[in-house]
């Protein structure tokens, strides 16, 4: 069985192919302002990676994210807080609490021993809290996205961000600057930042060990060491690329669903014998 | 969202629902009726029926935009439902209206008053009533003067006699549109409710903005083509009540039915808040009878102190007679009334084991991406991925 499961995000978009247990992950592909186009870069991308020559040799697509209702060659679309879980359960049964943090929006789940959600928060439509942020504080601090994600820049006299708000934070963080307070605080500031406001929705979710981090932002060593420390917990990484458990969760649903009908199949047919 | 049914009379409180001023009002201003706006569900429409008058809810129905408002209102924290409404008095769509009664039942509702009176919007007749904000008998008796003093002033003003035999005759009219109503929500209850909820909103949004005489005969006329409707085959769907302020528009409650729910009933100020009980109908005092009925029957606001209990009492008991599988409430940003009342509501109903999903969004409907993607996946958790 050949499925696919496509994550088209704010910011990126990815694709997981699964032929029968084995999982391929596809490329990140930057998001275009075509969510369908997206989706089909996204996809061949998976394909070459799976060693297949057309999209007719998938069997069943699911799409999430926030363009998965664009995605016009999918089966059916899955909402990517079941997809998060659905992936990031699959790649680690020991798995409570997920904090997903994406380009524009950070989510925090909460699932049962047997993967079922049994709760989810995500923040409102402003941008703090999300990637989008750290690409802003990246931006005028100009210091990338590496800079702010740097363990190096982890520093014990963060500098305090009392500004939730992207635009108005920006405008703190330029006073910082000019105040000649030192790079490594700001930073840590900023990531201490959005660990307070996305830990508000962790507890608000229902908070868990183990917890692990997903989306774009989980290479981000410095939000990282904050959420620990904020929620006093240890934030763990998946075996898999974080960044593709919305596609795995689409691919995992996928093969589910294309199994149960199958097996209806059969069974339709063994009855009319 | 559409049921498919083939209605004239949806087709109408479709369109009456979809505009502000509209082709009832315009027959009735046509005749030498008079208008009167109202805000907030607790003002009693009866008063204005007594008088002759065509009662008209303000609501912000279409608006994409509180740019005016904002000049009134910006540095306030204040409901985008409200600045909406206020933005809609701005911009002239109100103009139809000969007189408006505020109601203060919270804040930022008050606050329209304040800022009309000192805006270039011009309104003849502007009058502010004050809701109690507990119930019990002491607090009746204070909103029934209230209510008089309302009664002398429309009557100053327009020139007319509310008589207590007119008010007990507009007292029957309401209370027999609110049974009509309660019938059609009823309806909902079987698995495959014959009306979707947009449709629902279309009904009750109709009633605050036509002649009360003319809706009941429509509704009278709808009832029995419902009932003779033959639901589809069951489909499996997962039963969701909304919970929350007014909302006048279905922009969210078709997200919810397109992503695999069924909004079975509400409790919302323009819809089901307003389907409780009925006003005593021969009361020798027929004034004490509405406030009695808005202060000490139906104290369902959050704004009332001693209301969380009885809200959380009617969603239970909604919930099963409705067989409810899961709450929304959604409120709108800056709304503190129900902005606080459903954080609680939510804790004890997960006690209780009943999932609530609660959003908190812009009035305008342009906005509600995100919001798809929390209720599909409110209904995926709910439904457990059998739909």
């Amino acid at each position: 069985m050949v499925v696919a499961g496509i994550d088209i995000g704010s910011t990126t978009g990815k694709a997981v192919i699964m032929i029968d247990d084995k999982i391929i992950l596809g490329k990140i592909i930057m998001a275009s302002i075509k969510p369908a186009q997206t989706a089909r870069l996204a996809i061949e991308a998976a394909l070459e990676n799976a060693g297949l020559t057309a999209q007719d040799e998938l069997q069943y697509i699911v799409s999430t994210g926030y363009g998965r209702l664009k995605v016009d060659f999918g089966n059916e679309n899955i909402s990517e807080i079941s997809c998060h879980a659905k992936g990031a359960f699959h790649t680690d049964p020991e798995v409570r609490t997920i904090i997903d943090i994406g380009g524009q929006d950070c989510k925090a789940i909460s699932l049962s021993a047997k993967g079922v959600v049994l709760g989810f928060e995500m923040n409102e439509r402003c941008a703090a809290g999300t990637g989008r942020f750290f690409q802003v504080m990246a931006k005028v601090l100009a210091c990338g996205l590496e800079g702010i994600g740097s363990p190096s820049n982890i520093s014990p006299t963060a500098a305090t961000i009392s500004n939730q708000c992207s635009v108005f934070a920006e405008s703190e963080i330029i006073s910082l600057v000019n105040n000649d307070v030192p790079l490594p605080d700001i930073i840590t500031g900023i990531n201490r930042a959005v660990a307070s406001r996305v830990s508000g929705l962790v507890r608000r979710a229902g908070l868990a060990d183990k917890v692990v981090i997903t989306g774009g932002c989980y290479g981000n060593e410095g939000l990282v060491n904050a959420l620990e420390q904020a929620l006093g917990l240890k934030v763990n990484r998946l075996p898999v690329n974080p960044q593709f458990m919305g596609a795995l969760g689409a691919a995992v649903f996928a093969m589910e669903k294309f199994r149960a009908k199958t097996t209806e199949t059969q069974i339709n047919m063994e009855g009319a014998k | 969202m559409r049921s498919g049914l083939k209605s004239d009379i949806f087709e109408k409180f479709s369109a009456l629902a979809g505009s502000i001023s509209n082709s009832e009002v315009e027959g009735w201003k046509q005749q030498g009726g008079k208008v009167i706006g109202y805000t907030c569900s607790f003002v009693p429409e009866e008063l204005f029926v007594a008088a002759g008058l065509m009662p008209f809810r303000i609501r912000a129905t279409g608006s994409l935009s509180a740019g005016r408002a904002d000049d009134y209102f910006e540095a306030a924290n204040i409901c985008s439902l409200v600045r909406h409404c206020f933005n809609k008095i701005l911009t002239g769509e109100y103009e139809f209206i000969d007189g408006c009664v505020i109601g203060g039942g919270c804040d930022a509702n008050r606050h329209i008053l304040d800022n009309w009176e000192k805006s270039e919007a011009r309104i003849p007749f502007l009058h502010r009533i004050f809701f109690p904000h507990s119930s019990g008998i002491l607090m009746a008796q204070n909103f029934r003067n209230q209510l008089e003093n309302l009664k002398q002033l429309l009557e100053e003003h327009f020139g007319l006699k509310i008589t207590d035999d007119k008010l007990r005759d507009a007292i029957v009219l309401c209370n027999e549109i609110r049974d009509l109503q309660k019938a059609i929500y009823a309806l909902r209850k079987v698995d495959n409710p014959p009306i979707t909820a947009s449709e629902t909103i279309a009904l009750v949004v109709a009633g605050y903005s036509m002649p009360k005489e003319a809706y009941k005969a429509d509704l009278t006329q709808l009832l029995e083509e419902l009932r003779g409707v033959t639901v589809p085959e069951n489909k499996k769907t997962v039963r969701l009540m909304v919970v929350g302020p007014g909302h006048d528009e279905p922009t969210l409650c078709d997200i919810i039915e397109t992503m695999g729910g069924t909004v079975v009933t509400d409790l919302t100020c323009y819809g089901g808040k307003t389907l409780f009980g009925s006003v005593r109908e021969a009361d020798p005092d027929p004034l004490q009878a509405l406030a009695d009925y808005q202060v000490i029957d139906r104290p369902l606001c959050p704004k009332n102190l001693d209301a969380h209990p009885i809200i959380n009492r009617e969603v239970m008991d909604k919930i099963k007679e409705y067989r409810v599988d899961g709450i929304i409430g959604q409120s709108y940003l800056c709304c503190e009334t129900w902005g606080g009342e459903l954080f609680v509501l939510q804790k004890e109903l997960k006690e209780a084991g009943i999932p609530m999903l609660r959003i908190e969004r812009e009035y305008t409907s342009d906005s509600l991406g995100q919001v798809q993607t929390r209720v599909q996946a409110f209904i995926e958790t709910i439904s457990g991925g059998l739909l």
